[in-house]
């Protein structure tokens, strides 16, 4: 009876302990005064973590992979000045089962923050922290899939964004200080999930944002600082304009007309619920 | 008996020990298959034991002599080093040059040279093309015109130094101020030339053993899981769970037809479902409690048809038993329930354990499913014949009119032996 229980212990023991064979791949280029750099990060499953490098440093990636399914990939061409980076699946067919371990992938990216970045983000199952404060971003596209992603704007942008398009799966996405982000137009699509956006942050300039969402729960962070236009098109929607007037078919902030800089947010809601919280001037 | 005692005990020590080893060594290459692993980890065990009593001077820990690696004849291995972007295809290609070649190597590198132990290359010095490295360190201080790959060995390129393409390290890393004109990329720890020293990171590896104490914990987590579910069905719907059983038991082929038709008309009933309610302006409401309502059901009669197939060939077993004359304790439900879960867990354990066998694995794995599939599907049709339980027409209790007779009622004993079945007709009673 006491070998029966030692093998039961041990056989619970070897379940828990049978970690996955993880590998360690690391990148990286040294920066031969190169001034923009266009990337491609995909990054199928598993941990991420996005920021800003060291002076000096184009870019680099550090990555523990599955190697049973997964590649990592880092490709640079100079000529058009393009990298593509990030842990692709190994292409094997058939079913698979996804596995917790897959989650355990981690990748710590970063790029040099003298370039001017237009960074193009996939991202499957990912648990994802984008910090782009820091970065001179011009162009930012990111799609994520069954994703819960964090992107944060701490630091106002070293440079002046032309659009970012943010697309959401089934996913929780926050996106955090956007007023750092510097762009001109923001463009937003949501499938199902929990979604905030974060206008907070250093506003220099007005913007526009366009917004689809699904089906889910949408959170408008809005800053006092500028004068913020709201115009609805929802379905099945509710939508709570707190702190906002109606004006015909959309709502503003009192003193809209008097402020120099505008938001001005076009939304479409399928299904769900929208809410307006007000967040001070940071 | 008190041998079998004495060697679990001993099996079990020898289970674990290779199962610890198996932690502390490092990631076994692409191109291993799981049943040379089995075969690696037994090796590096015993390698393990015979190192702790003998003595630690070994020739792995050394480095071989540093000597150029000749060319090889033309028809012998080649290697073309210029492009080094996919990491994981030059190192599927090296594995396959180096190994087995031992201080014999012969080697040729497009456009290159090939090295062998640590390489240096002066402040004053330059080389001209791609450089492979095997088996050692290459400390860069002078030009290095070309793409530059290690094989376990670490790459120092000094102040002042030039690397002009690529490096790639398998089995390595790469240090210095000096310049790389292109991308660098280390890949850590590698097969290749494992009598060499691994310079990378210690990293967990799955060996078969694990593999399969995992597969098994698997398996019997599930088995649990549907136990619980299972005993809960009994505990609180039990009538519902026999009459779908009973329908299995009765009309098995109606309900794997049915089980079959319904798995492929899922999809468009749920969109006739969910255009129905948006077409209706009031349902469109409806339209999300419809959504959960449907996966529910979907996901209810599901498992619970497969519980009241895994009851129905519980209660077929233990009422033969019973019929043979063997004592059964108590044969009510949880025991139908778990019997027949155990005997449909069978295939899977059967998987869990042999699942490394190569092709064997694969059909016992495709076996196990295609049961599985069978008889979720007829538990499924069982579930929407049965109403989920509500419609008693397909699981034989109802008495035929027919049988309602004087002769039916007259040879019929109430107590006693049953009497004998009807040329042409089905027994009413149910399980037998």
């Amino acid at each position: 009876m006491t070998s029966l229980r030692l093998v039961l212990g041990l056989l619970l023991w070897a379940g828990t302990a049978s970690a996955q064979s993880m590998r360690p791949f690391s990148t990286f280029r040294q920066q031969h005064g190169e001034t923009r750099l266009r990337v491609n990060l995909q990054y199928a499953a598993g941990v991420l973590r996005l920021g800003a490098g060291p002076t000096g440093q184009l870019y680099r990636m550090d990555v523990s992979y599955d190697p049973d399914r997964f590649v990592p990939r880092s490709e640079f061409d100079a000529a058009r000045g393009e990298v593509l980076l990030g842990v692709e699946a190994a292409g094997h067919a058939g079913l698979r089962v996804v596995s917790q371990h897959q989650l355990q992938q981690l990748a710590t990216v970063s790029f040099s923050p003298d370039v001017d970045l237009a960074l193009d983000v996939g991202l499957g199952a990912v648990d994802a922290d984008l910090e782009l404060g820091g970065l001179r971003l011009t162009d930012l596209n990111l799609e994520t899939g069954a994703s819960r992603a964090v992107i944060r704007f701490s630091q106002p942008n070293g440079a002046r964004c032309g659009a970012a398009q943010l697309s959401a799966g089934a996913a929780e996405l926050s996106v955090i200080g956007l007023g750092n982000s510097r762009c001109d137009r923001i463009d937003f699509q949501g499938g199902v999930g929990k979604v905030t956006l974060d206008f907070g942050g250093a506003w220099t300039a007005s913007s526009n944002v366009e917004v689809q969402m699904a089906m889910g729960e949408l959170t408008l962070r809005l800053p006092r600082q500028v004068g913020v236009r709201i115009t609805l098109d929802k379905f099945l929607s509710s939508f709570e304009p707190s702190g906002l007037v109606r004006r015909g078919n959309s709502f503003e902030s009192p003193g809209y007309n008097r402020d120099s800089r505008h938001l001005d947010i076009a939304m479409t809601a399928a299904v769900g619920q929208v809410r307006v919280e007000w967040v001070n001037k940071q | 008996m008190s041998a079998l005692k004495r060697i679990l005990p001993v099996a079990v020590l020898l289970i674990a020990g290779t199962g610890s080893s198996a932690q502390a060594k490092t990631y076994e290459g692409p191109m291993r298959s799981t049943a040379v692993s089995v075969v690696r980890e037994f090796w590096a065990f015993v390698s393990d034991v015979s190192g702790l009593t003998h003595s630690q001077g070994s020739t792995q820990t050394q480095r071989p002599q540093p000597q150029a690696i000749p060319p090889a004849p033309p028809d012998g291995p080649s290697i073309d080093l210029s492009d080094i972007s996919n990491t994981i295809t030059i190192e599927r290609e090296l594995e396959h040059k180096l190994e087995g070649n031992g201080n014999s190597l012969r080697l040729t590198v497009s456009r290159g040279s090939a090295w062998r132990g640590d390489y240096r290359l002066s402040a004053n010095e330059s080389h001209p093309g791609d450089l492979l490295v095997v088996s050692g360190d290459a400390d860069i201080a002078g030009k290095l015109m070309g793409n530059l790959v290690t094989v376990n060995g670490d790459v120092m390129v000094r102040e002042g130094g030039l690397v002009s393409g690529d490096i790639l390290t398998l089995g390595g890393t790469v240090h210095g101020d000096g310049e790389i004109g292109g991308e660098v990329r280390s890949l850590g720890s590698t097969s290749l030339l494992t009598h060499a020293p691994m310079a990378a990171t210690p990293i967990a590896s799955t060996g078969a053993l694990a593999l399969t104490f995992a597969r098994i914990a698997g398996v019997i987590g599930v088995f649990l899981t549907l136990a619980a579910l299972g005993f809960g069905l009994v505990m609180f719907g039990r009538t519902n769970l026999e009459v779908v059983s009973d329908t299995v038991a009765h009309s098995f082929g109606r309900a794997f037809v049915t089980g079959l038709l319904g798995q492929i008309l899922l999809l468009p009933t749920f969109g006739m479902l969910v255009v129905g309610l948006i077409l209706s302006v009031a349902g469109i409401l409806l339209l999300p409690f419809a959504v959960v309502v449907y996966t529910l059901l979907v996901i209810v009669a599901g498992v619970g048809g497969y519980l009241a197939v895994a009851h129905a060939m519980g209660e077929t077993y233990v009422r033969r038993r019973m019929a043979l004359g063997a004592v059964i304790g108590s044969p009510n439900s949880y025991r139908y329930l778990l019997i027949g879960m155990a005997a449909m867990a069978s295939l899977w354990l059967a998987w869990a354990i042999f699942g490394w066998v190569p092709v064997a694995g694969n059909l016992i794995r495709g076996a196990a499913f295609l049961v599985t599939w069978l008889l979720g599907t007829a538990g499924f049709g069982a579930a929407l014949l049965s109403r989920a339980g509500i419609k008693e027409n397909f699981a034989g209790r109802l008495i035929p009119p027919e049988a309602l007779t004087d002769e039916y009622l007259w040879a019929t004993p109430q107590f006693g032996v049953p009497a004998g079945r009807r040329p042409g007709t089905r027994t009413p009673t149910r399980g037998l």
